[in-house]
């Protein structure tokens, strides 16, 4: 079955290709790893030393072995204590994304991750992890990874070792240090990491000419400004959306690309049941439609440079009505904004006001990174004004004082470098060449520079004009600590040795400093030896992730007043502008973030939550602006700002405001891999790029925003890979859908649900649906069943990522999803009504519904696909001979077919890696076989028989599947429904639990609970 | 020109050609279904191994419990080999100069573990547990045969689907008190005993594809 | 090259000094010409290229896998099963012909029930090529016969491909033996004529010793009512089998109680046509206009008009239920049929199989060759469309929208179809050299007279 069996010889255990391939030196290191033991390291260091050699031997012992080839077994020298062969095991560790960490936990077979889950024990994960944190798990075994350090020399790059970099670094660094670091920038990703900082602050005594420079393409540089503006001082508002009535977002995706988005999902979703006294409103005014405008109950669509003017409005509108106190300052004059004259502007501004007033105190008004830093001062004056604070918005404080923008950070440096005045550049875990500005030119800059060192995951742009690249060890493979973000200290620690001949950042530069500690372990337990003294308490941080008691204490910030801020002339336009005016703005990829997962493949082919679109970038237009400008979806038109010009498919989204472009960054990579692209690789690994870099837009005027943009069609189209409405749907299917539509996701209002709770039961009238035969299968023992909550669901696609991750599914490219050949086991179904410009969204998630009368079942002609005694449909990939009847018989289409063997690259030796990342409890389906959801029956097995063995009974809640496991707002619940006190039986006994096409009498064993919107009544 | 007559002796084939055409198929279809049976491919595979280990010296005549070194057996799903430790921990004493210990000293000595060849080999979409099966009082004996008496380890049964799924149905045939599990020489005392201890331990094995297939 | 000395040795007055002498001359001479005319060779070389061109598609297929079809999600089966429908439903005019006409005691299907018998061999064939190829590990087919195996599965006799399995190979094998059981008193006439050992041993052996006796032909009329008696039910059941592929799947546009008698008339209807697109070519290139005579395939084309009606009917009242059944889903499927993005394959089915064959009612038209083969030709393009519209337009659009997708065939889809026109008719061809394309005896038994 598993398509990885057909290797010749199987080979032995190894972690890298070289190793693979018997190099002796390597093979050297290696046998040295099992010599010496430290015995001053913790013991868990120790079997990971141990699990680590052991994991790629067992998992190939996983992929290997059939009856005609030998297969090995390789025992271990020496048994770590506590660790059982096959039986996994779970590490708790951080990822630093967007500022602050979230705290994850790792599942390990013998030594080898294979799976990324939130941490439980982490305040804001909670179990939780977004899509990015869970994809990380693939991009540390990504082949495309950087594997060994490079020289360049005359633009010829040649392979060399982690020893001659580490020559190279010592002398070109003590040279450096003799000059106190003159001419050397730094030039790093913002991070929270104290050992970083700690790091950074002895670097800069000794080398206190250099600059260190933190540059992030998208960062909350703004709100720190904004309040600096409002407070005088750095802090970080804390929204307790958990207790909000209203809340109120000002183009922040806070349930999406926002920082904590995953806490944020969590506590805004503990608001949204409506079966409790009340229910919380949500108002977004944005520019693009985003998960959070798809979550509102209102959504004003509105360019992103006219907010500003709407805040203003707001705070005058909201402080006329609750005079405040003279402390908070003047409310901004009402600013002369035609928009704000129009009609729907005028009617939703009022309720929202109204809205806001009458709840203050208990409302939440949040403004989005991309806004400029008086939006944010308003906001905070708006919370205060309305009573928010403490109650619904705390804060704490940041230490850091720096609020110069990315944007002249990125300035400063070009100009240094003009004017000759860097000799150095070390970019660390950086790629500016990919990711600064396009005014900036950097490419032509760097050469301009004697010697640039790179140090990243992957060859990068950067690397590739570099002097010398070394690679960059993953999180998983390195110790260190970063901030979450209440402040409180998470820790990484490692769950595998580095799989290339990698360095960890910290170790890096202890070596430049010629520090004391020379190990990252070292460096992290030296930051906080304060908090942690003694080995014991260092094992429990380590063991949980973090450090209790490090949060930064909430605090109330003193308001300053502020002036009365000015406006451009287009902050101030109409509803609509025409093509040249048009407003642009460039944002983080719900997946692929700034870029830097772009090779990553599970995110890459991860649906849009909004657009559906994988495999590319479009710019979003407005469906009647596209009118104006005259183009069609998969149009390919040239977008230019100020001289700067990129060509782009468009593509036509509801809900985009008028006269607004969108563009997602984080495409159009030239040298990231197979996957992103990689056009200068050699040719097993070269790729065209994907999607187009946005990042050449981005000068003076435009940062995450601006206008003046002009849109010319070329006349030419471009095929966009989509995974819904593929070829665009006709008059007929438009019509087709808005009739089912209310019978598929069924929705009411807060109002009405409270007059008719189980609305949901009444939408489709059908006969008794009475059986024809005798149940075939009687459920005494479990009934397993899910039940799954549409209106917590935001359709963020965390679950798509975790089902790809537990369940072995393969990434299969652009043709094929085009094509309709996508694999992912769950789909998230987006489905618009209402008009164009305002529409309502329901995200449906749609797994197989595991039907009691299954109709693939009796249309197998081999059986592979038969009914278990617990209800589950079980799908038997060894049996399986591909007639895809049970597909044509499924009404939801949920199964998936291989039409290829898409594990066939595996087969070349550099991409055997890829192997580690598979879930060995699950099979690797060949070519040929149906797949389908199993409702992770692996995870059901494995925890019965634990129970059995232990004599013990299943607790509700013990059998989590991997959707369910990682979904933020806990949309869904899995169980026994034979158990009448189990989450998911009380839920489907909820009056507005119904069954997705039950009048086909298929029995789902998958229930739905219906989605319920609390509109404003003023706004109907 | 004589029209074309079959001799006479061409009567008798149509007989023979009916009599191939109706037992050909018959015959074939036995081949098949004994001949590719895992039955006579698979029993009896004894594959040599780096260390001429002999199950029938260590677990027959010394009696060590097949636990000693298969320690994980109850509580994983995999029996795990025994770690060159484990063998050193006798071997450092016994037998140090022996020559067919020779790969295990290596092994002690550089770390490198002792590679031996998998006997009974499942296909990787099979998933067998022995935990769950060892709990439940199925003697190593029902699958392994008796290891005690091997000098040299092989298959002794078939390990077919068909050959599963006949235990599934009627486990009371293999149940044994879960104390004598490692014990080959076992034998019931009554024919009903098996029995008792299927309803005294509510033992139902299921046959569902996804019991063994995932 | 149309007037060869073979080719006008063809069309010439049949030697011989009574009727029935002339009408076995007429046939006989075409497989005892030493020589045909180079068109045949030159058609016999185009499909066997043909024939070449599926067998390298279906060796790229088995390297690379089916995927290079363009069966996707949630269209998952293509053309392959287009074809098999379409393939099988050619294949019925031949057991119609030799079985119920000649229970219904039709003299004139002698003149042509040979070449149609045939052709649903061959047809067959062709059916049969489809299945075992579409599925994703076409190694693996035989897991749908009950072979005991160390698993202790069986197939699942639930499934209705599984029952196809039988209805097919059982109608195969009938029809084989129907066929070849005709052929006898054929055969044996062209051994006695041979003229050298070769034809001589190998006519003799296929003839397997028949020798005209009253005691074989007492035997031969019985065994061949028996026969005639067993295909009956077969011509019902196989295509009846078919569609239950369809009508026992919930699918909307699939799920319809009226597919059996839909589908039989169907294949009855594109078999028929099919005989008549290769009888009227045939005739006159080999020379047997004096056998087949218009009037019989006259009683084709009438035959093809009331199957063609009752199609045309079977259309509407699909919709008529569809509104009926009061099933939104069901309204949609065929709303969408006629005029959504698959409106240009329904129309096309309608006009071909519904519009152009009422055209038969004028006598003219019904007796003009050209027309009957342009009509007859369009006949059978509107049967393939049917089965397209049937399959991909049903799966391309059912319940959720989301899940909605367009199918489009790939090259490959194209080539297999083709290779299969291929095999069709280089047997047919190899059929009408070498093997008497009339059924010599049944006709002079009919013409005992004399002159018919």
């Amino acid at each position: 079955m598993s398509s990885v069996k057909d290797k010749s010889t199987p080979p032995l255990y190894w972690r890298s290709l070289e190793e693979r391939a018997r190099d002796p030196e390597l093979l050297e290191r290696l046998r040295h790893e099992f010599a010496d033991r430290d015995p001053g390291e913790p013991s868990s260091q120790d079997r990971r030393r141990f699990m680590q050699v052991m994991g790629a031997s067992l998992a190939f012992g996983a992929a290997t072995g059939c009856r005609w080839q030998e297969d090995k077994l390789m025992p271990f020298t020496r048994t770590p204590e506590g660790m059982v062969p096959g039986v996994p095991s779970y590490y708790n560790t951080a990822m630093e994304l967007n500022g602050h960490s979230v705290g994850l936990r790792v599942k390990s077979y013998d030594g080898r991750p294979i799976k990324i889950e939130g941490n439980p024990l982490h305040k804001d994960s909670q179990g939780a992890a977004s899509a990015i944190a869970q994809a990380a798990i693939l991009e540390l075994y990504d082949p495309d990874r950087s594997r060994t350090p490079m020289q360049v020399q005359g633009g010829q790059a040649a392979p060399t070792s982690l020893a001659e970099f580490k020559k190279f670094a010592r002398k070109h660094f003590s040279e450096v240090m003799s000059q106190r670091g003159e001419g050397l920038r730094v030039l790093t990703t913002r991070t929270s990491s104290p050992s970083f900082k700690d790091m950074k602050a002895r670097f800069g005594a000794l080398f206190p000419l250099a600059k260190w420079m933190e540059y992030e393409p998208v960062s909350d540089v703004n709100a720190r400004a904004g309040s600096v503006l409002a407070f005088g001082s750095v802090h970080r508002a804390h929204y307790a959306f958990d207790k909000a009535k209203v809340i109120l977002s000002l183009d922040a995706d806070f349930l999406g690309i926002e920082p904590n988005s995953v806490s944020h999902s969590r506590l805004f979703a503990s608001t949204r049941v409506p079966e409790s006294e009340t229910m919380s409103r949500l108002y977004a005014v944005e520019s693009a439609l985003s998960i959070t405008g798809c979550s509102a109950d209102h959504r004003l669509p509105l360019r992103s440079e006219l907010i500003k003017a709407f805040t203003a409005a707001l705070d005058y509108q909201v402080s006329q009505r609750l005079a405040p106190p003279a402390g908070l300052g003047v409310a901004q004059p009402m600013p002369a904004a035609p928009f704000l004259a129009d009609a729907e502007v005028k009617k939703f501004f009022d309720a929202l006001v109204k809205d806001l007033v009458a709840n203050a105190g208990s409302s939440v008004v949040v403004a989005g990174c991309s806004q400029p830093a008086e939006v944010h001062a308003l906001v905070h004056r708006l919370n205060a004004v309305l009573g928010n604070v403490p109650n619904t918005v705390s804060y704490t404080q940041l230490d850091s004082t720096d609020t110069r923008t990315d944007e002249q950070l990125m300035q400063q440096l070009a100009d240094e470098i003009k004017a000759g005045r860097v000799s150095t550049v070390l970019c660390l875990d950086t790629n500016p060449v990919y990711n600064a500005p396009g005014s900036a030119d950097f490419k032509s800059l760097l050469a301009k520079v004697k010697t640039t060192v790179h140090i990243g995951r992957y060859f990068d742009e950067t690397a590739r004009l570099s002097s010398f690249h070394a690679p960059l060890c993953h999180f998983l493979e390195t110790w260190s600590d970063g901030l979450s973000w209440d402040g409180g200290v998470t820790l990484v620690q490692p769950l595998i040795a580095p799989l290339h001949e990698s360095i960890c950042p910290l170790e890096f530069l202890a070596s430049v400093i010629r520090d004391s500690e020379t190990t990252s372990l070292g460096i992290v337990r030296r930051t906080h030896r304060e908090v942690i003294r003694d080995d014991r308490t260092w094992r429990a941080a380590v063991h949980d992730g973090a450090i209790p008691g490090t949060e930064a204490k909430r605090v109330t910030p003193e308001l300053r007043a502020f002036g009365v801020f000015g406006f451009a002339v287009n902050e101030l336009g109409e509803m609509n502008v025409g093509n040249g005016k048009l407003e642009i703005s460039l944002a983080l990829d719900s997946h692929l973030h700034d870029g830097r997962f772009a090779n990553n493949g599970w995110l890459m082919e991860c649906p849009d939550p909004v657009t559906k679109l994988t495999w590319d970038n479009a710019v979003l237009v407005n469906p009647g602006t596209a009118k104006e400008l005259g183009i069609q979806n998969g149009a390919l038109v040239e977008v230019s700002v100020a001289e700067r010009h990129i060509t782009v498919p468009a593509l036509l989204s509801p809900g985009q405001a008028k006269g607004s472009l969108r563009l997602a960054l984080g495409y159009g990579r030239t040298s990231a891999g197979v996957v992103a692209g990689n056009i200068n690789a050699a040719e097993d690994a070269r790729a065209d790029s994907v999607g187009v870099n946005a990042f050449a837009l981005r000068g003076p005027g435009l940062w995450h925003f601006g206008s003046g943009a002009t849109v010319k069609n070329s006349g030419k189209s471009f095929p966009l890979a989509t995974t819904q409405d593929k070829h665009g749907i006709d008059p007929i299917g438009q019509k087709g859908t808005e009739d089912r539509l209310p019978l598929i996701v069924r929705e009411t209002t807060f109002e009405k649900y409270k007059e008719e709770p189980d609305f949901a039961k009444h939408k489709v009238h059908h006969p008794p649906l009475l059986s024809l035969w005798e149940e075939p299968v009687q459920y005494d023992g479990h009934r397993w069943g899910m039940s799954v909550d549409l209106n917590k669901c935001t359709g963020c696609g965390a679950c798509v990522i975790a089902c790809q991750a537990e369940n072995n599914i393969p990434v299969v490219g652009k043709d094929r999803v085009m094509m309709g050949r996508e694999m992912q086991w769950m789909r998230i179904d987006r489905y618009f009504s209402g008009d164009s410009d305002t529409p309502k969204v329901s995200n449906q998630p749609v797994m197989c519904q595991q039907c009691e009368h299954a109709p693939c079942e009796q249309v197998c002609p081999v059986g592979a696909t038969q009914h278990n005694h617990e209800g589950l449909n079980d799908m038997t990939y060894n049996r399986c001979i591909g007639t895809r009847y049970c597909s044509n018989n499924c009404p939801y289409k949920v199964r998936r077919f291989n039409y290829f063997n898409f594990h066939e690259d595996m087969k070349q030796e550099r991409n055997q890696v890829k192997g580690m990342v598979f879930n060995p409890e699950v099979t690797v389906r060949s070519r040929g076989v149906m797949e389908k959801c199993t409702y992770c029956v692996q995870r059901i097995n494995l925890v019965k028989i634990d129970a059995r063995n232990n004599q013990r009974d299943l607790v509700d809640g013990e059998i989590q599947t991997a959707c369910q496991q990682t979904c933020p707002t806990g949309a869904i619940v899995f169980g026994d429904l034979n158990d009448k006190s189990s989450h998911v039986a009380q839920l489907q006994g909820r009056p507005r639990s119904y069954a997705l096409l039950e009048e086909l009498n298929i029995r789902p064993r998958t229930q739905y609970l219906a989605q319920v919107r609390n509109p404003n009544p003023e706004l109907g | 020109m004589t029209p074309f007559v079959f001799p006479r002796w061409a009567n008798k084939t149509v007989h023979i050609a009916g009599a191939v055409m109706g037992i050909a198929p018959l015959y074939l279809i036995g081949l098949v279904w004994y001949g590719l049976s895992p039955k006579t491919l698979d029993v009896g595979y004894a594959p040599q191994q780096p260390i001429p280990y002999s199950h029938a010296l260590h677990a027959g005549e010394l009696g060590i419990d097949c636990r000693y070194c298969h320690s994980t057996v109850e509580e994983a799903g995999t029996a795990a080999l025994p770690s060159t430790e484990t063998c050193m921990n006798c071997h450092a004493r016994v037998k140090v100069n022996s020559p067919k210990l020779a790969p295990l000293r290596e092994s002690w000595a550089k770390g490198t573990p002792v590679e031996w060849v998998k006997v009974h080999d499942l296909p990787d979409y099979v998933y067998f547990n022995h935990s769950a099966h060892v709990r439940r009082g199925i003697g190593c004996v029902s699958c392994h045969g008796r290891i005690d008496q091997m000098p040299v380890v092989y298959q002794h049964e078939p390990l077919s689907m068909s050959w599963c799924l006949d235990c599934h149905r009627e486990p009371e045939k293999n149940l044994r008190p879960v104390s004598e599990i490692t014990n080959m020489a076992w034998h019931p005392v009554s024919s009903s005993e098996g029995w008792q201890l299927r309803k005294m331990h509510h033992i139902n094995p299921s046959t569902d594809c996804s019991t063994c297939h995932r | 090259m149309a007037t060869s000395a073979e080719y006008l040795q063809w069309q010439a007055e049949p030697k011989g000094d009574n009727a029935l002498a002339r009408i076995t001359d007429n046939v006989v001479r075409v497989v005892e010409t030493p020589r045909p005319p180079a068109a045949w060779y030159i058609a016999l070389a185009i499909s066997i290229s043909w024939v070449g061109i599926f067998g390298a598609v279906v060796g790229y297929l088995f390297w690379e896998g089916v995927g290079i079809y363009g069966n996707m999600n949630p269209v998952a089966w293509g053309w392959p099963i287009v074809n098999f429908v379409f393939w099988v439903g050619i294949g019925h005019a031949g057991t119609l012909i030799s079985a119920i006409l000649f229970l219904f005691r039709q003299q004139w299907r002698t003149a042509i029930n040979r070449a149609a018998e045939a052709m649903t061999i061959f047809a067959v064939i062709c059916a049969l090529l489809f299945p075992g190829i579409h599925i994703g590990r076409p190694w693996l087919p035989y897991w749908m016969l009950p072979i005991p195996n160390q698993m202790d599965l069986w197939p699942q006799f639930r499934s209705p491909l599984d029952w196809d399995i039988f209805a097919v190979s059982t109608y195969f094998t009938v029809s084989l033996m129907f066929w070849y059981m005709g052929l006898l008193p054929d055969l044996a006439t062209i051994r006695d004529r041979a003229t050298t050992t070769v034809r001589r041993l190998i006519y003799g052996m296929l003839a397997m010793g028949w020798r005209g006796s009253s005691r074989h032909w007492h035997r031969y009329e019985r065994a061949y009512l028996i026969l005639a008696a067993l295909s009956t039910p077969l011509v019902l059941s196989v295509h009846s089998v078919v569609s239950f592929d369809f009508a026992t799947a919930q699918l909307p546009g699939w799920h319809t109680t009226i597919f059996p008698p839909y589908f039989v008339a169907g294949a009855i209807f594109s078999g028929f046509a099919m005989v008549v697109t290769l009888l009227v070519p045939a005739r006159e290139f080999f020379g047997l206009k004096r056998v087949i005579e218009i009037r019989h395939l006259e009683n084709m084309n009438k035959i093809i008009l009331a199957t063609g009606t009752m199609v045309g009917y079977a259309y509407g009242m699909e919709f008529f239920i569809a509104w009926y059944s009061g099933s939104d889903y069901e309204v949609f499927t065929f709303f969408n049929r006629a005029f959504g993005p698959y409106a240009w394959a329904y129309w096309t089915m309608v006009s071909c199989n519904v519009i152009f064959p009422q055209l038969f009612w004028f006598k003219k038209i019904r007796t003009s060759l050209p027309a009957m083969m342009v009509i007859c030709v369009l006949v059978n393009v509107g049967m393939w469309f049917e089965r397209f519209v049937i399959i991909c337009t049903s799966l391309s659009r059912d319940f959720l929208p989301a899940a909605w997708g367009y199918y489009i065939p790939t090259p490959f889809d194209f080539l297999t179809f083709l290779g299969s026109f291929g095999v069709f008719f280089t047997l047919f061809l190899l059929f009408c050299r070498y093997l008497p394309m009339v059924a010599v005896a049944e006709v002079k038994g009919v013409a005992a007279s004399g002159d018919h």
